[in-house]
């Protein structure tokens, strides 16, 4: 028999305030979790863009280094040429300046132009011609001068001057 | 006065310490060590990345040097580089004699990185004019030339006969970088 007129209800644990308290907690401890795999992602990422980064830095530092050989080729090469083309054009003003010696009177039939001289041949119509307008530049131009006549047709001479430049030992010992 | 707490209360109570106490314990012992360290990789990525573009820009620079330097000195890098060919030296300095006779190369030194062939050469010229201007020529001929001494002229009739030798150089890679590797263990010397 009841002594009640209303139904029994069975209580429950999860009463609208434990579930409100149990939302809340569930939010709070997903923002958490999802932070936590955002952080965690970001690391991986990290890990993979410093990664990257170093695979970068070697690849460059390698081309920057092969650039720097094929640049200091270049420079050699440039350096050797210019200094070879320099060489050839003094050599070129040097002939020029000792053929422009030669005086009309005077015929030269052969010259040898030395690394440290120059020997010529040729014909003179007296020894004075020689002397003052063959000789006399030689003389300014090199350290020691030789020169040799013997006759030759028509009363003129044949000559042969010998010149040499002092190297640097002999101008050092000199001095 | 005794407090009085019904039993919903009492686990609601205990719940909310529970898990405060599990929210406290993840965020000191996970986010926060996380976070510390996403912190500290964002800096060195940062620092990576300035030091990266250093790089970039270095490379950019060498690059061009390189290139400028490559476009200045064409000529030279291909002449240093090229073999010397006797027909086609004659065939493009042939204007400039009335004949030109060149003898086999030999392998002379090595002057540096580069290696030195010389060439003897006989020629008839018309006049010493012809000789400066193959001089001029030389320079910018396929290859890199040295006129030597000795130089020979000689008057033949209406003609002048003409011998010299000729230095060809070639750059050699190995030479120049035999000559690297040795130095570089006395630069190491230097900086102990």
């Amino acid at each position: 028999m009841s002594y009640s007129y209303i139904q029994t209800k069975r209580k429950s644990v999860f009463t609208s305030e434990m579930q409100l308290l149990l939302l809340f907690f569930a939010i709070t401890v997903s923002m958490l979790f999802t932070t936590s795999a955002f952080l965690f992602f970001k690391e991986f990422h990290f890990q993979y863009q410093q990664e990257e980064i170093s695979q970068k830095e070697q690849q460059l530092q390698i081309e920057i280094a092969n650039m720097e050989k094929k640049i200091a080729y270049i420079q050699e090469k440039e350096k050797q040429a210019e200094k070879i083309f320099t060489q050839n054009n003094v050599l070129k003003d040097s002939i020029t300046n000792l053929f422009d010696l030669i005086p009309e009177r005077i015929t030269i039939s052969e010259a040898k132009l030395l690394s440290n001289g120059l020997i010529f041949y040729g014909i003179t119509p007296n020894k004075d011609v020689y002397n003052f307008m063959l000789q006399a530049p030689l003389r300014s131009i090199f350290h020691k001068t030789y020169s040799s006549f013997y006759p030759y047709e028509n009363g003129w001479l044949r000559f042969v001057s010998t010149n040499y430049i002092k190297e640097d030992k002999e101008l050092i010992n000199a001095n | 006065m005794p407090i009085k707490i019904s039993r919903q209360n009492l686990y609601l109570l205990i719940l909310s310490v529970l898990l405060l106490i599990i929210v406290l314990l993840f965020s000191f012992n996970v986010l926060i060590p996380q976070g510390k360290n996403y912190r500290e990789q964002k800096i060195v990525v940062l620092k990576q990345g300035n030091e990266l573009q250093r790089y970039e820009m270095l490379h950019m620079q060498t690059l061009e040097t390189l290139k400028e330097l490559q476009a200045k000195n064409r000529h030279i890098i291909k002449a240093l580089d090229t073999r010397f060919d006797p027909i086609r030296f004659e065939k493009q300095h042939r204007g400039f004699f009335h004949s030109l006779y060149l003898e086999e190369m030999s392998e002379l030194s090595k002057d540096g990185f580069f290696q030195v062939y010389e060439v003897n050469t006989s020629s008839q010229i018309d006049s010493p004019l012809n000789f400066y201007s193959f001089l001029e020529a030389v320079n910018k001929s396929d290859w890199v030339i040295e006129i030597h001494f000795p130089i020979h002229f000689k008057r033949d009739e209406k003609r002048i006969e003409s011998s010299f030798k000729m230095h060809v150089y070639n750059f050699s890679k190995e030479l120049y970088e035999n000559n690297i590797t040795k130095q570089e263990p006395a630069e190491d010397g230097q900086t102990l």
